[in-house]
């Protein structure tokens, strides 16, 4: 196990590195650079750049270098933890990163969690009443849901329940209301997670149905097994039968999956923090890609690749946790 | 006793039987055909020109000089498909004839396309008086800015206007080309180069199934959309179908290179293939003529979910503004211009929405129906 671990994290870095590079080279070499962008001028009547600046501004970030040497000195500095600064604002990638993180990982931790307290018992109903009007109805409500785009449930729930022309429940955009600074600290918390309830839901529904149909099918296989009737036999009470000895055995293969989720809900964060105006590390990967923000836009895939690796990882980690029968050599 | 029990039955009737027997897996597959039939005669469903007009004795059909090359692509090549299929035992009873017959037929309408000169009619057929005139289902075109903004739903604009008084049926209509399209082409995209890389990986294993398998990884790390994004943003000017259908197809293939790759680590071990090169088949008659037809079932299944997969993806890049430019439409676009006034117009989220949440569903249906028919086993009834 010990040498499997450190060979699978060994291997870590040539991923790693190939996932650098190619975002590296595409946003480097794409048509467009930082220059452009602040040189171009007109807003508040400021005027274009010369070409000259704009050489100079280029020479400055190094725009002008071969790709593949500042591919090398952005690795180095890579080496000793350093994302370099924003071209934006000149502030370190790490503190940008840092300070927008804590929204993002709340968000899709919390959609995570209430996806399995919600999907593990409704794949387990279903499993226990496999082909009955419950088991119908649940199944074919989570095939509509993992059908439904986040985006659309988005706009309706909005539409619906956020200040539009019907319902007025809950707020809109943001984070916190207007006057927040002025709240207690219940008050403020009250008012943060009345503002979190729809992006969540919005975040949390896909997940949950994935999860629910995944669980009902490990369910089932459980509910299948020999040991099942073994302990129907011997005269166990259906709840005990269910609960201790086929629950036990259907977890398993549901709880390794979480890992393989990460990235989904990643990508579901960036969607739903744009329509609900967050400011979490989607908003800023939009943000650095519209103002070709270059080592913001790495110092993000790095981040998010380490988390996905990581995730990958752990999960290859838990099935031998969970069933000691797995064993890596 | 029963000589039915007897009676031959290939691999893909058994499939279709089992399939067919699937209520929800047929109507998916019923609503998907028609679905790409509305997406071909969109512009005769949804026209700001008369199908046939006659006024001063002369008879005239405005709506055909004013089609786009891809329109008549759709109309052509739509009813080709559905004629090559009926007819396949005829066509392609010597292979190579009927598919050169077939591509001396698609040569044919693409040169035809590029010397095709489109009429640009700014006038609309509905106000001009004709002694006869057969206007389509919705009468405006999905570009003209023809009627008052923001009216709800009524009966001569079914799903509203939108904020610069576009006819949103219209949109719809022709946006169900952009999206079915996408959806088909960038799958086939990813489905090609998945099926590539997953068989080199599986058929030889040691150096190329690792070089492979790193590449897999690689990819996959990327958060689906983040890489798209990545790509599409960056080279904002040449956001055309294609580039979007190309970004597509070229980040999504993993899932699919490590299903065939499963499936010919497999299937390479079994003794039907050592008999093929026992007897002296090359690699490429191995892997093409014996083991990729048995892997096709599973291939199927995946290629339909991640049709799907990809409609979802194209209209998160189109409702982020990351899709392709105006005046294209596309349910996504739709969608993403509803943002700044869903507090009163539901129906520009509602319809759209709707139409991608049937088309999702029905890919779905189908998948799920076609993944029981090839593996009975995972049935659960």
């Amino acid at each position: 196990m010990t040498t499997y671990l450190i060979r699978r994290i060994l291997l870590l870095v040539p991923t790693l590195l190939g996932i650098t590079l190619l975002t590296f080279l595409l946003v480097r070499e794409a048509p467009g650079n930082i220059a452009l962008m602040k040189g171009a001028g007109g807003e508040n009547g400021s005027r274009a750049m010369t070409a000259e600046q704009r050489e100079a501004m280029i020479k400055l970030y190094g725009l002008d270098k071969d790709p593949f040497t500042a591919y090398a000195e952005w690795i180095g500095r890579l080496t000793r933890l350093d994302l370099g600064d924003s071209w934006v604002d000149h502030r370190s990638v790490v503190a940008k990163i840092g300070e927008r993180i804590g929204l993002t990982a709340s968000l899709a931790g919390s959609a995570l969690l209430i996806s399995y307290l919600v999907a593990i018992p409704l794949g387990v109903i279903a499993a226990i009443k496999r082909g009955q009007v419950t088991d119908r109805a649940i199944s074919f409500t989570v095939f509509v849901l993992y059908s439904i785009p986040s985006f659309a449930a988005a706009l309706l729930l909005i539409l619906l329940v956020a200040g539009g022309d019907y319902l007025n429940l809950l707020p809109m955009y943001g984070t916190n209301s207007i006057n927040a600074s002025e709240m207690g600290r219940f008050e403020w918390l009250w008012d943060r997670i009345q503002h979190m309830i729809l992006p969540v839901i919005c975040l949390t529904y896909g997940s949950l149905s994935y999860i629910s149909r995944y669980a009902r099918v490990s369910m089932l296989e459980a509910l299948a097994q020999d040991f099942i009737r073994t302990a129907r036999a011997k005269g166990l009470p259906e709840r005990l039968v269910i609960l201790h000895h086929a629950l036990r055995n259907a977890l398993i293969p549901i709880i390794t999956i979480f890992a393989l989720e990460l990235p989904v809900l990643i990508s579901g964060a960036v969607i739903i923090e744009e329509i609900f105006s967050l400011p979490g590390m989607g908003q800023l990967m939009f943000a650095s890609l519209e103002a070709r923000d270059n080592p913001t836009i790495m110092g993000i895939t790095v981040f998010v690749s380490i988390l996905t690796l990581l995730g990958y990882l752990l999960a290859d980690i838990l099935y031998v946790v969970v069933d000691p029968r797995i064993r890596y050599e | 006793m029963n000589q039915t029990n007897f009676v031959h039955e290939s691999y893909a009737q058994r499939i279709w039987r089992r399939f067919r027997a699937e209520p929800f897996a047929r109507n998916g597959l019923w609503t998907i055909l028609v679905l790409f039939a509305v997406a071909a005669l969109a512009p005769f469903l949804a026209n700001s020109h008369a199908i046939i007009r006659v006024a001063d004795g002369r008879v005239t059909f405005p709506i055909f000089p004013s089609l786009e090359p891809i329109e008549w692509r759709f109309l052509l090549y739509v009813p080709l498909a559905g004629l090559a299929w009926l007819f396949r035992r005829r066509l392609f009873a010597r292979p190579l004839g009927g598919a050169t017959f077939l591509l001396a037929l698609v040569i044919l309408i693409e040169v035809w396309l590029v010397f095709h000169h489109v009429v640009n009619d700014p006038t609309n057929d509905r106000d001009r008086p004709a002694a006869f005139k057969l206007m389509p289902l919705v009468p405006f075109s999905p570009v003209e800015t023809a009627s008052e903004p923001f009216l709800p739903p009524s009966w001569t604009h079914p799903c509203g206007t939108d904020s610069t008084g576009r006819d949103i049926a219209a949109r719809m209509l022709h946006g169900a080309r952009t999206s079915l399209s996408i959806g088909f082409v960038a799958q086939s995209i990813a489905l090609s180069i998945g099926v590539t890389l997953g068989s080199l990986a599986g058929y030889y294993r040691s150096w190329p199934d690792i070089a492979i398998c790193r590449l897999i990884e690689i990819m996959d790390c990327f958060p689906p959309l983040l890489l798209i994004l990545v790509a599409v943003s960056l080279f904002e000017s040449q956001n055309n179908m294609f580039y979007i259908m190309a970004v597509i197809g070229l980040t999504t293939w993993t899932g699919m290179a490590r299903l065939v790759r499963g499936e010919f680590l497999r299937l390479s071990g079994l003794p039907f293939t050592l008999a093929a090169q026992a007897i002296g088949a090359g690699d490429l008659r191995v892997i093409v003529r014996h083991i990729l037809p048995n892997a096709l079932g599973p291939i199927l299944v995946a290629g339909t979910f991640g049709v799907a997969s990809t409609i979802l993806l194209e209209s998160s890049l189109s409702f982020l503004g990351f899709g392709m430019q105006a005046p294209t439409p596309s349910w996504g676009d739709i969608l993403g211009e509803s943002r700044l006034y869903i507090d009163f117009a539901w129906w520009l989220a509602f319809f759209p929405g709707l139409a991608i949440l049937i088309t999702i569903m029905s890919y779905n249906f189908v998948g799920e129906g076609l993944r029981d028919a090839v593996d009975p086993r995972l049935r659960i009834k």
